[in-house]
């Protein structure tokens, strides 16, 4: 029974990362489509809905080539290393409420947002390998561009999960923080999710900064289009997987979306309150029915943050490199830095109402 | 019987990796194989029941390794003919000190008496290490914070010497 469980998670976990990815390529050409004033894809089965599956089978279809000159084991490596950022990372992401004994998380980590993290560094890997690997100095380039930004945006990212960290620990009655992740959820659930600074309001403005920092430190980390340095047609022809053709673009370009969907799981997660919904869910239910309408919640704000990602790619110019930068250092760091400082002082101060 | 044969595993492949890092004669790669030597090692904390620990190395380790591999990909040349000397360029005086450190460990760990086999505690909690950080060893965590804020500081000094 309790391998049947486990099997049934893992099932849901990746359910959710593999479906909602052909959706998200679906619905970014979609609404943009739509932002543009166009028609976009129609023609492949019902209002062009079957048009990812084209893609895939094209990509499929098409000769991986090896060109002459690449490091072949790290040039095929680099695509696979990049799917363990998004697939790994969802190991520890509480995606509804418990169902009898059974939390509804794959694993149930001591240490999930430290595991997330670690997770989240090596993913650099496959894009520095894949770019390097290439052979190529445009792909080169793209592909240190992309870590660096990724390193840089790391930081904020860090410190914004520590913030969190703090919220759920100043309304605990013995002060105590947890990275537990269905911790922090069930924290939320119970005191107010943390965008609204979580168990006092004067943590509001905190949670406020700290949800915008974590949502763009997200986009930069996806490298997203506003911050999509890494390929740049002008500059960089096709950045860090130019060299792939087929099932290696085709990787490249899912695990993006895959990291898009792990992204705002886990903003989910820290700041939007998780499974739980006022009125809707009960942590203390614990019935069949209850878990699946807290999946659903899940769910729901998944795709939400999703068509928000979407929605501003379209809308947003993009950055030059040398603002990208800046931003994350010069302005997100430091703000990131004074929000910490902020909620130190709240959380030990003032008790919760 | 299961716990002690995957520890034997990791320690192949640690080992095998740590070689790897050594010989391989691009400097890239050798950063990738130091890149899965950590990770391996991260599993074998993971087996030591330090899940924490686990998570912080692959954080930390594998994480910043990616600096240098950046560092690796600026400072070679990338065609063909490019070598970075390795083991099969390295003084001849290498091997018998590396055979003799080699043999002082061994006997080192031959000669320790046999341990009296730990119960398991949950030492790797997070939440303990956390008050040990800021309770028993607050001067050695102080001391080791000022300590890299002092390297940091004079790497953007070195880096920055130009106008500073």
């Amino acid at each position: 029974m309790t391998w049947l469980w486990f099997f049934a998670k893992i099932g849901v976990a990746l359910g959710i990362i593999f479906s909602l990815g052909p959706v998200c390529i679906m619905g970014d050409r979609k609404i943009s489509a739509w932002i543009q004033g166009r028609v976009g894809p129609n023609r492949v089965g019902p209002w062009g809905t079957f048009q990812p599956i084209a893609d895939i089978l094209k990509l499929m279809m098409k000769e991986v080539i090896v060109p002459d000159g690449v490091d072949k084991v790290l040039f095929l490596g680099g695509p696979l290393i990049v799917f363990i950022a998004p697939v790994f990372g969802y190991c520890v992401i509480p995606f509804g409420n418990q169902i009898g004994e059974e939390k509804l998380q794959v694993v149930n980590l001591d240490i999930g947002l430290l595991f997330i993290m670690s997770v989240l560094s090596v993913g650099v890997y496959g894009i520095t390998l894949g770019g390097w690997a290439s052979n190529n100095k445009f792909s080169l380039m793209g592909s240190l561009r992309a870590s660096a930004q990724l390193i840089s945006y790391e930081l904020t990212f860090g410190l914004t999960m520590l913030l969190v960290v703090m919220m759920s620990a100043s309304a605990d009655p013995l002060k105590s923080a947890s990275v537990d992740l269905s911790k922090i959820v069930l924290h939320q659930a119970e005191y107010g999710w943390n965008i609204f600074g979580g168990a006092t309001w004067w943590g509001l403005p905190s949670g406020l900064i700290g949800f915008v920092l974590l949502f763009t430190c997200a986009m930069a980390e996806n490298n997203r289009l506003p911050f999509d340095m890494a390929e740049c047609e002008a500059e960089l022809v096709g950045g860090y997987h130019t060299e792939y053709s087929g099932m290696g673009f085709a990787m490249y370009m899912f695990s993006e979306y895959c990291s898009m969907i792990l992204s705002a799981s886990l903003i989910v997660t820290l700041f939007l309150g998780g499974w739980s919904f006022p009125y809707l869910t009960d942590p203390a239910d614990h019935s069949f029915l209850a878990g699946v309408i807290s999946i659903g919640v899940f769910f729901t704000k998944i795709c939400i943050i999703l068509f928000l990602y979407i929605q501003l790619r379209w809308t947003l110019p993009r950055f030059r490199y040398d603002q990208v930068m800046s931003l994350g250092w010069k302005t997100f760091l430091p703000l990131a830095l004074v929000n910490i400082g902020y909620m130190a002082v709240i959380g030990v101060f003032l008790e919760k109402p | 019987m299961l716990a002690t044969v995957a520890v034997v595993v990791i320690a192949v492949v640690l080992i095998a990796t740590a070689v790897a890092v050594v010989v391989s004669d691009n400097l890239v790669h050798s950063v990738f194989w130091l890149a899965a030597m950590l990770i391996t090692t991260a599993l074998l904390y993971v087996m030591l029941e330090a899940p924490f620990l686990a998570a912080i190395q692959v954080m930390l380790y594998t994480g910043g390794v990616i600096t240098m591999m950046l560092f690796g990909v600026m400072l070679t040349q990338r065609d063909p003919g490019s070598r970075v000397p390795s083991a099969s360029e390295a003084p001849g005086w290498a091997a018998p000190v590396a055979l003799g450190l080699g043999a002082t460990l061994l006997v080192a760990i031959w000669t320790t008496p046999e341990l009296a086999a730990l119960t398991p505690t949950p030492s790797g909690d997070a939440q303990k290490i956390g008050h040990m950080f800021l309770d028993r060893y607050l001067i050695a965590f102080e001391a080791l914070s000022v300590l890299l804020l002092a390297g940091m500081i004079g790497a953007i000094v070195l880096a920055r010497k130009g106008d500073a």
